[in-house]
């Protein structure tokens, strides 16, 4: 159990500092495809740290939220794309 | 240990290091579609693998039911969106030459055919 | 077990429906016939609200099917002739292939963003495809995009031109290969999903391709077959 234990802080810390790249590249940007790429990642970030969690806990009462992380996540980085070629397109 | 505890325990932060790693290549790509690449792709493995690692140390398959959907899921948004986000960037002209070899997509427009821009398609404001 | 076969069945005769191409579409379906064209997917929904509820117990599976059908009803999604064929062994030799290939080019990826990233090239690359099954190129397109290395930008439909972008590129042999990669997923997916009449289209156009390369081979002209596949003399 003890080996878990460092297996889950060494899993944490290397998703925590993905979450802070990630955002890093949101805040920097340059172009609004690089916000929603980063939109994404965050969101499967988090699902990976619910999974984890699930784990730590040997408890299945966050699932849900994994699969709602899932499908919303793809939903709103998709809409955003897709807003962003209208917008282009009504540019140029 | 027992053998569920191992796979949790080797795929837990191999996951967690591709993700990261992955994460990397976001912020350090120089092109766009680079980081498309690296922002989507590793992550969906990572994902697949943190899941798998989360499923061993669950009491029941019913849970683990759950997360083969979540990983279901996964594979099959994540190609939908990398094409959307790339495809977007292709029209709106955010690539940059220099690191490309070759674009053959550019010498088909050239040339005339014009996939984009096709009567018919449904998502095309006119 | 009956959903299961239901849907077997229903397939075969949406098959048989898309076998005689557009005039068969026009057709009014008996009510039957629209039942059975329901049930896959009536029962992959029943099987994910068991999923999601978490107990396999008859009560839920009939109220999950309830609640599909009503849905289904409501929507009112329009029909969809769905040709596709089953064939387990090369489904695995799909998986198995799709697998590797997302992990490898992950590792391939990975390195290159720690060393030197500012040094990877990409390619745009036009591969004509041999297929022509709207389903089968979704599918081609959906796992050519889940493979790190590749991207598939757009879609030429009526000339079945797949533009794909592929990532790291050092040499003329890495473009090579993308494209060998892009075919030979293609290959894949159409022996793993595609009816009969599919594959024996996709082996008519392979026979056509191999016919010209062999023409641009004898003209000795280096490159010659390349140029000749950009052409398209159809």
């Amino acid at each position: 159990m003890n080996v878990l234990d460092h297996v889950y802080t060494v899993t944490f810390v290397l998703l925590g500092m993905a979450v802070l790249l990630t955002l890093y590249r949101l805040v920097r940007g340059p172009s609004v495809m690089d916000r929603i790429l980063c939109l994404n990642a965050t969101s499967v970030l988090l699902i990976s740290f619910v999974a984890v969690e699930v784990a730590v806990r040997g408890d299945s009462a966050y699932i849900g939220l994994v699969i709602t992380f899932a499908l919303l996540g793809f939903v709103g980085s998709l809409t955003a794309a897709r807003f962003a070629e209208r917008r282009a397109h009504d540019r140029g | 240990m027992t053998a569920a505890d191992v796979v949790t325990a080797v795929t837990l932060p191999l996951g967690a290091l591709f993700a990261f790693v992955g994460t990397v290549g976001l912020v350090r790509f120089p092109t766009l579609l680079g980081r498309v690449h690296a922002a989507t792709k590793p992550d969906t493995v990572a994902l697949i693998l943190i899941l798998v690692g989360a499923a061993c140390q669950l009491p029941d398959v019913r849970v683990a039911a759950l997360l083969a959907l979540a990983a279901l899921f996964q594979m099959l948004t994540v190609p939908v969106l990398a094409q959307t986000i790339g495809r977007v960037a292709y029209s709106r002209g955010e690539i940059s030459e220099e690191h490309m070899v070759g674009d053959e997509l550019a010498e088909a427009l050239e040339r005339g055919d014009r996939p984009e821009h096709r009567p018919g398609r449904l998502d095309e404001p006119t | 077990m009956s959903a299961d076969e239901g849907g077997e069945r229903a397939v075969d005769e949406a098959t048989a429906g898309s076998g005689a191409a557009g005039a068969e579409a026009g057709r009014r379906r008996t009510p039957l016939q629209r039942m059975l064209g329901r049930l896959p997917t009536i029962a992959w929904l029943t099987l994910m609200w068991v999923i999601l509820w978490g107990d396999p117990s008859p009560g839920t599976v009939v109220a999950g099917a309830g609640v599909a059908t009503a849905g289904y009803a409501a929507a009112k999604l329009p029909h969809l002739p769905v040709g596709l064929r089953f064939r387990p062994l090369h489904v695995l030799l799909l998986v198995g292939h799709i697998v590797w290939d997302m992990f490898a080019s992950s590792v391939q990826v990975s390195v290159h963003a720690l060393w030197r990233p500012e040094r990877m090239r990409g390619v745009i690359v036009e591969v004509p495809m041999r297929t022509d099954s709207d389903l089968l190129l979704a599918m081609v397109t959906g796992g050519l995009s889940l493979i790190t290395g590749s991207l598939v930008i757009e879609l030429n439909r009526e000339e079945g031109v797949l533009y794909v972008h592929g990532t790291p590129i050092e040499s003329e042999r890495s473009v090579r290969q993308l494209r060998r990669q892009v075919r030979r997923t293609e290959k894949l997916f159409v022996w793993a999903f595609g009816t009969a009449a599919d594959i024996e289209e996709f082996e008519r156009e392979e026979r056509r391709e191999a016919e010209r390369e062999a023409r641009g081979a004898a003209e000795a002209l280096p490159g010659a077959a390349e140029a000749d596949d950009k052409e398209d003399p159809r």
